[in-house]
């Protein structure tokens, strides 16, 4: 088996086929395309994706070798994969990492309107900002990659900046939330909520950001909105 | 036209069953033609508060299951020929029925009945889907509690998530001394955070508690919570009716005037 020039192995969707490494290239042309000639029945006419291993080929050989086998049978060769694939996904996977950062802003700057009432139990997730047309109730929570907005009494949990954003912002028109989160800063209401004072601190729109490290929560005014990238 | 009313709370022992075989009652008092149905399987109790619990033969179990017609199953009520009850089993558990036999059964009542009325379990489980899944509208119970107000809300979502949207409320155990103290979340408090109609609300009286173990249901007496109860239902009749003033007059003169009754 050793110095069969030409090996095919297969898997579910794709051939392997192991090229000797000291044969002349022309020699292993015919070579591979005795072998495919071969077994052409016993393959059909199969979608296939081919890897070709034990021989670094250049891309004009590796065509080639391509025209080769579709010529000896009916496989159709739908990509050819390199051998290298951990090499492509850890290079796919840096280039991804990188697109995410300018993707941050998006998530900022781009919106989406809910309407209605978020009731205990109810989460709702978003990618981008969302601004509620509604109040958020205890045991509710917004989740969102990006800013929010609620037109209403925010009393739930909401977590801006979930992807790790800590420049995101939950702004409300009474502000009485059990837990906010700004990327990974987590800030919680005080344990005692007696009801008058909460009734009088609740009635201006409030604005939530990190500073420094920690949460702040203020009324809106024109000064704290300055201090706001988008 | 019949109309099926669940009434639900999410928390238990807020006041469902007693709030429905009151329901039931002053409905039937208005000469309307009514069934109340106990969705509780496996911890039925509507049966005892209207005082029925001796009459039972068969079940809600055993007309799903075939083993009897609802005729069969149906228990009148001994003081109003036009107030009937559907037990459920005390027996079996939630599993023994499932969503699409509810409707089916309700499916076949509503032809006789005007109103019929669905006692929830408490949960969000099995037995609650059951309960819903006929419904056309909803009542929830609850009690100015805020533990009971978070389970009546997260109740709402998932009535609105079954495409049952005409939700009302009702505020029982209420008591006007502590709210006026500010102990007590009011009424407003209430509808605030859950922002759905309210039908009513019941004051917190000794007499439901006596009602309730004697197994006559109160819904039309005398009583504040009989009147608060015949009030809500001629709110679901669709009249206009002031919300009354739930203040106990606990003054010295009031006192006096219960030593003359």
């Amino acid at each position: 088996m050793a110095n069969q020039p030409v090996i095919i192995k297969s898997n579910k969707y794709g051939l392997i086929v192991v090229l000797d490494s000291k044969l002349p290239f022309e020699e292993l042309k015919e070579e591979v395309a005795d072998k495919f000639r071969s077994s052409a029945k016993f393959f059909g006419d199969a979608q296939m994706a081919v890897c070709f291993q034990g021989r670094s080929l250049n891309l004009e050989e590796e065509m080639e070798l391509a025209d080769t086998i579709s010529k000896s049978c009916q496989i159709q060769i739908v990509s050819i994969v390199d051998e290298d694939k951990e090499l492509e996904e850890k290079m796919q996977r840096a280039v991804e990492q990188k697109e995410e950062e300018p993707g941050d802003l998006m998530n900022l700057q781009d919106g989406r309107f809910y309407k209605g009432t978020l009731r205990s139990g109810q989460v709702l997730e978003s990618e981008t900002s969302v601004i509620i047309l509604g109040d958020v109730n205890p045991g509710a929570r917004v989740i969102s990659k990006g800013n929010v907005i609620v037109l209403g009494c925010l009393k739930g949990n909401v977590f801006v900046g979930a992807a790790g954003n800590e420049a995101a912002f939950v702004a409300a028109l009474s502000m009485e939330p059990m837990q906010i989160r700004i990327g990974d800063v987590i800030a919680r209401c005080s344990d005692r909520a007696p009801e008058k004072k909460k009734k009088k601190a609740a009635d201006t729109p409030k604005i939530a950001y990190v500073e420094d490290g920690n949460i702040y929560i203020e009324p809106i005014t024109k000064e704290v909105l300055n201090e706001i990238d988008l | 036209m019949s109309e099926v009313i669940v009434i639900t709370s999410g928390k238990g022992g807020v006041g469902k069953t007693t709030s429905t075989a009151n329901i039931g009652t002053g409905l039937a008092k208005l000469g309307k033609n009514v069934v109340m149905i106990d969705t509780d399987i496996g911890l039925r109790n509507l049966d005892v508060v209207m005082g029925l619990e001796n009459r039972i033969v068969y079940n809600l179990v055993d007309v799903v299951e075939g083993n009897c017609r609802i005729k069969q199953a149906l228990i009148k009520d001994k003081r109003y020929p036009n107030l009937a009850l559907l037990p459920s089993a005390q027996t079996r558990d939630k599993t023994a029925v499932n969503p699409e036999q509810m409707v089916k059964l309700i499916d076949e009542l509503r032809s006789e009945f005007d109103y019929i009325l669905l006692d929830c379990p408490a949960g969000i489980e099995q037995g609650f889907k059951n309960a819903i899944a006929a419904a056309d509208r909803a009542i929830i119970v609850t009690t100015p509690e805020v533990s009971a107000i978070r389970d009546a809300d997260r109740i709402i979502g998932l009535l609105e998530a079954n495409e049952i949207h005409k939700i009302d409320l009702i505020v029982n155990r209420l008591r006007m001394d502590m709210v006026k103290r500010g102990d007590m979340m009011s009424i407003e408090d209430v509808i605030d955070i859950l922002a759905i109609d309210l039908l009513g609300a019941v004051p917190d009286d000794e007499s439901i508690v006596i009602a309730t173990n004697q197994g006559e249901p109160l819904a039309g007496d005398s009583s504040m919570a009989g009147t608060a109860y015949m009030n809500i239902c001629k709110r679901i009749l669709g009249e206009e009716v002031p919300l009354m003033n739930l203040e106990v007059n606990n003054g010295f003169f009031a006192k006096v005037a219960k030593l003359f009754k």
